[in-house]
């Protein structure tokens, strides 16, 4: 199996070699497929402080496996902390946190086309809007609550054209009826608030749940997953799971875990929930929520992924060697597959 | 592969080599009783050495630089003049313990020291023991020591040192060192200053170290009075740390950190019948700030108070059986941003036993026990011999069980901390063989080392990171030197060292070799004396390391190269000046992955000796 791998790699990356070094010969660049066009790409965050982090490539028929992608086509490292990914149409914005930056590539060739170095402090999570405008969360200087923001790019000419003042810890965010909301999870603190941004101001500020890690739209209601204040602050708190209505930007609904059980990675596929917690994968339906749910699979994963039928999860091991990917069938709760990451995969992303 | 490092290892065994004789010029300080008389009289089977101070002048920068060029340590630093940290025998930080005067200075919070941190100038000696210390030392001696110490004479002694340096990078040092003797009075008085703006450029990466500027104060003082029938003893040191944290390859240094510690010892020795009697009382102090932003005054910090009051007492039997025992209690109060208000309590017993059954063979036993500690209190033993075959051929050998006991920020982080930590412990093994022959000297050690219950940060449930005691670590290897020299005729003198080591640490549950221990390390000085004139040239191969601990990914393996010159003035033999060419291949090169040392670099210095 390894030496296959082995062969398969290297014959893929022959065909990289081709595929690069022909970018003036137009007739076959439109015959060969671009490398990446169909799959699963992890972001793989790399070695804290001393290193870099990547991205691996698995084709969507599992017949190739690529790592560190972005400097075998580009030749250049990606930089420290590959924290997470974000797309238009045509291009993948890899937010760098610790290098302070995005390195845009073409998102199926993964070749560079820019990068955004100026204007970034820590910055998080990458949202696109309208094909020509992106939203990105930074936490600014860490310890300093007041200073977070989200930058606001023009991604015609790649430079951010308006900065937002957000309240402390903005993390994920997602673009629900042209409009961009963002969890704040409250850096390496803790928060309890979704910002409502819209255009380059904020709208409204919702309040749910101790430390909102993660979120999913499903037709016109935002399920949030607050994972609670942890038992080191003193002040412990339960996770919840929180419906707000995306037409009045309310709470419509609060589902409370036990006190010390907190969750994260919330992920959908189909009318499900799933998420992580305390060293299982739980499955809920959003029909009847009935917390903790079903617990379907063991694995203390750093994030998941659920679609179509399959639920993908990333293994961080131990934090300082490569990880994995696992992908399981949701409705067996079998493990289908394993395939080795970088070092702590963070992020998984779909190309198709 | 195999042949390449061969090839590599021969080539830097030609081409270079270590230590020297000390340049005849320089007044000879009389002999000078050490505050630490453990480290020669119950120490017979290990391998302790002496660092020329010839050597420690020519490093005066950098205790780091003089350790990593002149002992098998292998140093881990974040770009030079940054965190250092070592590794002896492929134990980690953590378990290698600095002792001042015979005390462990070792952090409260973080169980190491930062060798950057440390000025190498004005203490009468710097020795390296290798091997389990734990009986002697207490907490973290388990790869081995090093040991700063100072002594006192009241033999005639009015000197004064004063060197000035200057190197590239706007290096700037300075110290200045007074020693006086009289009457029953022994007072010696110095202080060192370095300060870099450190701004090196990383060779062929068009980058600079931008934010690495740093500045290392330090003051010392050591009196001795003597009195009817004994000595009473004051050593005192006082250092302040202000640095900017270097960036790596791909980030950008914003942190700074800021450190002071003081260090007292104040001792009192009494002769009564054939019984040496010490009572000695120690404070140490430490205080840090760590600031993410060198730009912004938020910063966090610790500080922590060590307080140590001892008796000891050591008698001589019949010329040949020396026991020493010592009773130690110590008391730790430290408070820090991330750790809260924390105590802790220790009382030590220690037996030493040193018999030296005839002219050849000499044979010690030790043990510690502790008491009042929160944890399961070690119970620790070493024996070690000495055995000289005949004149030119000696084996050693010592056996020992040592421990560290979980640092503060171990037990008491936020978050993380777990308060239920035990300590490390180790057993370790060491069969050493030193010839001498004629001008050649040579010593090969080899030891085992296994380690159970190390403490190590998990990721768990939720997220949050917690000190465990898990991993459980078996290290072997060797170290081999090679030492010879050469009066070619009366005015010119060869020198030439080398050292080899290899280093095999393993995780007994991966099986994988432990991150950041290289295999491989050799190191080797060529000294050339000719009447006033002094040249050198020094070499250091550095095997590859892991970086991961499925040893998927490698920090690569580096040589780099100094020259050294400096010259004695005909007319005043007290003044010398000189100077050396660091990295002078110009190679790039990293101790730790992303993080590069310097391009190739000068410093030139001059001394006066009054």
């Amino acid at each position: 199996m390894k030496t296959m791998k082995k062969i398969i790699f290297m014959a893929f990356t022959a065909l990289l070699f081709a595929a690069c070094s022909s970018d003036d010969d137009t007739v076959e660049t439109e015959i060969v497929p671009e490398a990446f066009a169909e799959g699963i790409f992890v972001t793989n965050e790399g070695p804290f402080n001393n290193g870099s982090g990547n991205i691996t490539f698995i084709s969507e028929d599992y017949s190739t496996v690529a790592q560190n992608i972005f400097r075998n086509v580009n030749g250049k490292e990606l930089g420290n902390i590959v924290q997470s990914m974000g797309f238009t149409e045509d291009n993948a914005y890899i937010v760098v946190s610790n290098s302070h930056k995005i390195e845009i590539a073409n998102r199926y060739s993964f070749e560079s086309i820019d990068s955004i170095t100026t204007g970034l402090d820590n910055p998080r999570y990458f949202v696109s809007v309208a094909g020509n405008k992106g939203y990105v969360t930074n936490w600014g200087d860490p310890i300093d609550n007041t200073d977070d923001y989200l930058a606001v790019l023009d991604l015609r000419n790649n430079t951010i054209s308006a900065t937002i003042p957000v309240d402390f810890g903005p993390e994920r965010l997602l673009e629900a009826n042209n409009k961009i909301y963002v969890a704040h999870q409250g850096g390496y603190g803790q928060n309890n608030k979704i910002s409502v941004i819209s255009g380059n101001s904020v709208e409204s500020i919702i309040t749910v749940g101790d430390v909102p890690n993660s979120m999913v739209v499903m037709g016109n209601t935002l399920y949030v997953l607050c994972g609670g204040m942890p038992d080191y602050t003193g002040t412990e708190t339960a996770g919840s799971i929180v419906k707000v209505d995306l037409g009045t930007n309310q709470v419509m609904e609060t589902f409370t875990f036990g006190t010390t059980e907190h969750p994260s990675s919330l992920t959908m596929d189909g009318s499900n929930l799933f998420y992580n917690l305390d060293g299982k994968v739980y499955k809920v339906s959003t029909a009847s929520i009935n917390l903790p749910g079903t617990a379907i699979i063991d694995g203390n994963f750093y994030t998941l992924q659920a679609k179509n039928g399959l639920l993908y999860a990333a293994d961080a091991k131990n934090y300082a060697s490569q990880g994995s990917l696992l992908i399981y069938d949701i409705a067996t709760n079998q493990q289908l597959e394993e395939f080795q990451t970088g070092i702590v995969p963070g992020g998984i992303y779909f190309n198709e | 592969m195999e042949k390449n490092w061969l090839h590599i290892f021969f080539m830097v065994f030609l081409c270079t080599a270590s230590a020297f004789a000390q340049l005849d010029s320089i007044q000879q300080l009389p002999e000078v009783v050490l505050t630490d008389s453990k480290l020669i009289h119950f120490s017979k089977g290990y391998k302790v050495e002496k660092i020329a101070d010839s050597i420690i002048e020519r490093n005066a920068l950098s205790l780091t630089e003089i350790l990593r060029y002149n002992s098998s340590i292998y140093f881990k630093e974040n770009g030079f003049g940054m965190v250092s940290s070592p590794s002896f025998r492929g134990t980690n930080a953590a378990q290698t313990a600095v002792i001042w005067n015979g005390i462990n200075i070792n952090s409260v919070f973080t169980g190491q020291t930062d060798f950057s941190t440390v000025s190498p100038l004005n203490y009468s000696e710097i020795s390296i023991r290798s091997g389990g210390g734990g009986v002697q030392y207490g907490s973290g001696a388990v790869g081995g020591s090093v040991h700063l110490n100072n002594g006192f004479t009241f033999q005639k002694i009015d000197t004064t040192h004063i060197g000035i340096r200057y190197g590239s990078f706007s290096t700037f040092g300075g110290n200045m060192s007074t020693t006086q003797t009289w009457g029953d009075h022994y007072l010696n008085v110095g202080v060192d200053f370095i300060s870099s703006e450190n701004d090196y450029s990383y060779v062929n990466k068009n980058k600079k170290n931008n934010h690495g500027q740093f500045l290392r104060f330090t003051a010392k003082v050591n009196e001795a009075r003597r009195m009817k029938h004994g000595v009473a003893t004051w050593n005192s040191e006082y250092s302040y740390n202000d640095r900017n944290f270097s960036g790596s390859l791909n980030t950008i240094g914003k942190d700074a950190y800021q450190d002071i510690n003081t260090r007292n010892l104040w001792q009192l020795q009494q002769k009564i019948g054939r019984m040496d009697l010490k009572g000695s009382f120690a404070h140490l102090f430490e205080k840090y700030t760590y600031f993410p932003n060198s730009q912004k005054p938020h910063g966090t910090g610790g500080n922590a108070h060590t307080f140590m009051g001892g008796m000891q007492a050591e008698v001589l039997f019949a010329e040949n059986i020396r026991i020493n025992g010592k009773a130690e209690y110590t008391f730790v109060e430290a408070e820090g941003d991330n750790v809260g208000s924390n105590t802790r309590k220790t009382l030590a017993a220690v037996l030493l036993l040193n018999h030296k059954l005839s002219g050849k063979f000499t044979y010690g036993i030790n043990f510690r026990k502790e008491f009042l500690n929160d944890f399961d209190n070690p119970f620790l033993f070493s024996a070690d011999a000495k055995y000289k075959v005949t004149t030119n051929y000696a084996l050693r050998m010592n056996g020992s069980k040592n421990y560290r006991v979980p640092t503060f920020n171990d037990l008491f982080w936020n978050a993380g901390g777990n308060k239920e930590l035990q300590p490390e412990t180790s057993y370790q093994v060491e069969v050493g063989q030193e010839f001498m022959f004629r001008k050649v000297r040579a010593d090969v050690a080899a030891y085992y080392i296994s380690s159970e219950n190390l403490i190590k940060w998990v990721p768990g449930n939720g997220g949050v990171w917690q000190p465990e005691n898990i991993s459980n670590t078996r290290n072997y290897g060797i170290e081999a030197q090679l030492g010879y020299s050469l009066r070619l005729n009366p005015a010119h003198l060869l020198d030439f060292s080398a050292n080899y080591s290899y280093t095999k640490a393993e995780d007994l549950e991966t099986e994988k070799q432990l991150i950041y221990v290289p295999f491989h390390k050799i190191m080797g000085t060529l000294d050339y004396n000719f009447n006033r004139f002094s040249f050198y040239f020094q070499g250091l191969f550095n095997g590859e390391a892991f970086t991961t601990t499925d040893n998927s990914d490698i920090v690569a393996s580096y040589s780099v190269f100094n020259l050294g010159a400096q010259y004695t003035l005909p007319a005043n033999a007290n003044v010398t000046f000189g100077g050396r060419l660091k990295n002078v291949f110009n190679v790039y090169y990293e101790s730790v992955s992303y993080r590069p040392m310097p391009s190739r670099n000068f410093e030139i210095f001059l001394n006066f000796n009054i």
